[in-house]
């Protein structure tokens, strides 16, 4: 029985093709960065961030497997590795190890995922992406909590909006979780845009409570 | 990055700060916002009898062209009728304040604000009228 080759299962790869390696010709699976017959690294290839880092499709990562897989991949792709190899290697390498830290960072903070995932899941349908507002009711709350904040003069009063904005947050990326799981993509790009704001908030109190320190 | 020193200027010295009261049925105030920046912007006008805007007051919180560009928007459209109001363009702010490239979007904004605000006044006055009948 094969053991799983790293922290995650890979995700299946089914959907992604098999393709020839640049170097000897062999097949390579489009998910692998290495040739598997003589080692050359791949192009990075047309796929997403998730396919690239090895995950499943979801909302929901586990951030250690994540990790994991990540630094798995920068390992065999450091360009330490590629210093004795042929220009043109080496290039490759850097494309690979910056479209693996494309994917890392993008899928890493909930926000640039889930803003990610409804782009891959939505796409035709939100051409914008969550960058178009017109949800009145989130423009008030964050007018009011912004004028809040900008009368605040003391820490505890910073501190009592930092632990809404916080609190929200959390809230936030739950809902979130929930709406993704039953595919509601255009509830999750309104949820999305929120998260974009109360993260927002958040770094303004950071900002704020340090001007009064 | 220069900036340009009307855009500094309505930075430093932003025009008509404030609030107006967005009950009054002579006021028209709109919300808008830019996710990508978690900018929100408020532009508030005071429309008279003959359809003149005799005061405009924003609020805004957002990065420095945000906020000239709204402050800019609030000079221009004082003693406008609505329809010229209505007529400017993000294309005018942005190149009165020079803005840069990345800054476009607040210019948007702001002229997203300004129709907003119009169209605000506009459904007031209809269900008012519609009272009124």
């Amino acid at each position: 029985m094969d053991g799983p080759d790293s922290a995650a299962d890979r995700a299946p790869a089914e959907e992604v093709g098999i393709i020839a390696c640049w170097s000897c010709k062999g097949p390579v699976k489009q998910v692998n960065p290495l040739c598997e017959t003589c080692g050359a690294v791949q192009p990075p290839g047309q796929m997403d961030h998730y396919q690239r880092l090895g995950l499943a499709v979801s909302f929901d990562i586990n951030v250690a497997d994540l990790d994991q897989l990540y630094f798995d991949l920068q390992r065999h792709l450091h360009p330490d590795r590629f210093a004795t190899r042929s220009p043109r290697e080496r290039a490759i390498s850097q494309l690979q190890a910056t479209a693996i830290n494309d994917a890392y960072e993008t899928l890493k903070e909930p926000l640039t995922r889930a803003d990610y995932l409804v782009h891959l899941r939505g796409m035709g349908v939100f051409p914008e992406g969550c960058n178009l507002i017109n949800d009145q009711a989130l423009l008030m709350e964050t007018m009011e909590l912004r004028e809040a904040l900008a009368e605040a003069e003391t820490t505890d009063q910073v501190d009592v909006l930092s632990v809404r904005a916080q609190d929200d947050i959390k809230v936030c990326i739950e809902q979130l979780s929930k709406l993704f799981s039953e595919n509601d993509i255009e509830g999750a790009c309104k949820l999305t845009t929120r998260l974009k704001y109360l993260q927002k908030l958040a770094e303004e109190t950071r900002i704020h409570r340090m001007k009064l320190i | 990055m220069a900036y340009s020193d009307k855009l500094l200027d309505h930075y430093e010295n932003p025009r008509n700060v404030g609030i107006l009261d967005k009950d009054d049925t002579g006021v028209g105030t709109g919300l808008v916002g830019a996710p990508a920046c978690g900018d929100v912007m408020k532009l508030q006008i005071q429309v008279d009898e003959d359809g003149i805007i005799e005061d405009a007051k924003f609020k805004t919180f957002g990065c420095g062209s945000a906020i000239a560009s709204s402050s800019l928007v609030t000079e221009w459209v004082k003693g406008k009728t609505l329809d010229e109001a209505a007529e400017i363009k993000n294309t005018d702010i942005a190149q009165e304040l020079a803005l840069p490239p990345v800054k476009i979007h607040c210019s948007v904004l702001a002229e997203d604000a300004i129709k907003a605000a119009i169209t605000d006044y506009r459904s007031k006055k209809e269900s008012k009228s519609e009272a009124a009948e």
